[in-house]
């Protein structure tokens, strides 16, 4: 069991979108120990989603590290009638690491994108935890409600469709990015991105609703 | 064209850009707009609600430790600091509702600890952040002896371990004890009481989730502090 799952055990809370808020808000008030346990609750998915985009362990490291003075700063301005806390972070880390992508891409570094977007828009380790929900309850429980429900219509699009949509949001690549990386007409690449968001809002719209 | 009067355009414009596709121009365009309408804003915030999950697919890493000193050291978080700040947050507290909050304790020791209530000189009633009660400390003069009750004993691994911390007014946090697995479901604890444990000089308790054999550091912590509680005499 790792360190944040026991905490979420031992203060008898789950790390839902609640107790973070009410750690936000904590850290608001400037209150360390909260923006602590906030850290140890989210730093590991907030981490991988960073190595994801960036692939280099240092720069990842960066972006976390910049993210995480970023939420202490900004606590006070996070409104939890918005936007739910975790996509709130998600959205920090996100900005942060395609600053640095930008910056390292102007330097002229080569950015790799990892194998597991172009494969199956990053979704191959995620179909399989969905498919044997017995066989790893660890990483089934990792995933919350609102990330089930997302791989659930996620899953629902063609194939082409979700490496269009994945390529865009975690390379940060353009409509002719994606197309070229792809080797599509860019017209096509459009038209699958659009389709498949308006089809990813019926899915989650009618799964909220039953 | 008005883009905000027009719903069907606004929802497909607001998934390209939490999506990241709008580029450039149109993306600077259409955050103009957004400064301007709430409607916009609320469409936008939805579809992040959407989409952001999809960052949940990357598989979870936990970052090395550097990463978090890091980030204590830059915002001046150090523990040190933390721990001037607990007792800040205590005193006004206290100040607040020390009669009521000794009541309390108070009533807690005598119910729990019947027996021994008349020996116990010192009390503490450690909270999660919940303010839920996790466990019951008492300082007994005359035996010269602290006990530990665990109200809800936290499921620790092999690896774990929980450490009491005495939190001095001034100087550093002192350690104890280990209240190791084994002992924990025993729910009862005891260690020598030390000296200098009066309110006056420690008016804070606090319990830490340390690995297997507690915090590498004898001057505090090194795991995050789940439970505290303050230090009262009766």
């Amino acid at each position: 069991m790792t360190e944040h799952n026991f905490v979420a055990a031992a203060v008898g809370a789950d790390s839902s979108q609640k107790q973070l808020a009410h750690w936000l808000a904590a850290c608001a008030r400037q209150d360390g120990v909260a923006f602590r346990a906030l850290y140890d609750a989210c730093s590991p998915k907030l981490f991988g989603f960073a190595l994801r985009i960036l692939i280099k362990r240092e720069w990842a490291e960066e972006v976390l590290q910049e993210s995480f003075i970023n939420i202490w700063n900004n606590a006070a301005a996070f409104q939890s009638g918005l936007a739910l806390p975790m996509t709130w972070m998600t959205t920090i880390v996100r900005n942060k690491a395609f600053d640095l992508l930008r910056k390292m891409r102007s330097d002229g570094a080569i950015v790799e994108i990892d194998a597991d977007s172009l494969q199956d828009g990053g979704m191959a380790s995620i179909l399989e935890t969905l498919e044997h929900p017995d066989g790893s309850p660890q990483d089934a429980m990792v995933l919350r409600d609102d990330a089930k429900a997302l791989a659930h219509c996620f899953a629902e699009l063609k194939g082409a469709q979700r490496q269009a949509i994945a390529l865009s949001f975690y390379h940060d690549l353009s409509h002719s990015d994606v197309a070229a990386q792809l080797s599509l007409p860019i017209g096509t690449v459009k038209t699958w991105i659009r389709r498949g968001l308006e089809r990813l809002k019926t899915c989650l719209t009618k799964l909220e609703e039953a | 064209m008005k883009i905000a009067k027009n719903p069907a355009l606004v929802e497909r414009l607001a998934a390209e850009y939490v999506l990241g596709s709008m580029r450039g121009g149109a993306r600077r365009r259409f955050e103009t707009l957004l400064a301007q309408h709430a409607t916009m804003r609320r469409t936008v915030s939805e579809w992040q609600d959407r989409i952001m999950p999809l960052a949940q697919f990357a598989p979870a890493v936990t970052p090395p430790p550097a990463v978090w000193q890091r980030v204590e050291a830059r915002l001046g978080l150090a523990s040190a600091s933390l721990w001037q700040h607990m007792l800040a947050k205590l005193s006004f507290w206290r100040n607040l509702s020390l009669v009521s909050s000794a009541f309390a304790s108070v009533l807690l020791a005598v119910l729990l600890l019947k027996p021994e209530a008349a020996m116990t000189s010192y009390v503490a009633t450690l909270e999660n952040d919940q303010a839920q009660t996790v466990a019951l400390v008492t300082g007994d003069l005359r035996k010269q002896e602290l006990r530990v009750k665990l109200l809800n004993a936290p499921k620790l691994t092999t690896e774990q371990t929980l450490q009491l911390w005495a939190v001095p007014k001034e100087g550093k946090p002192r350690s104890l004890g280990l209240l190791a697995q084994q002992s924990v479901s025993d729910a009862s604890l005891r260690f020598p009481l030390p000296a200098n444990m009066a309110p006056q000089n420690v008016p804070l308790l606090a319990i830490s989730l340390e690995k297997k054999g507690g915090s590498s550091n004898p001057d505090g912590p090194t795991g995050p502090i789940l439970f505290k509680g303050a230090w009262l005499q009766l």
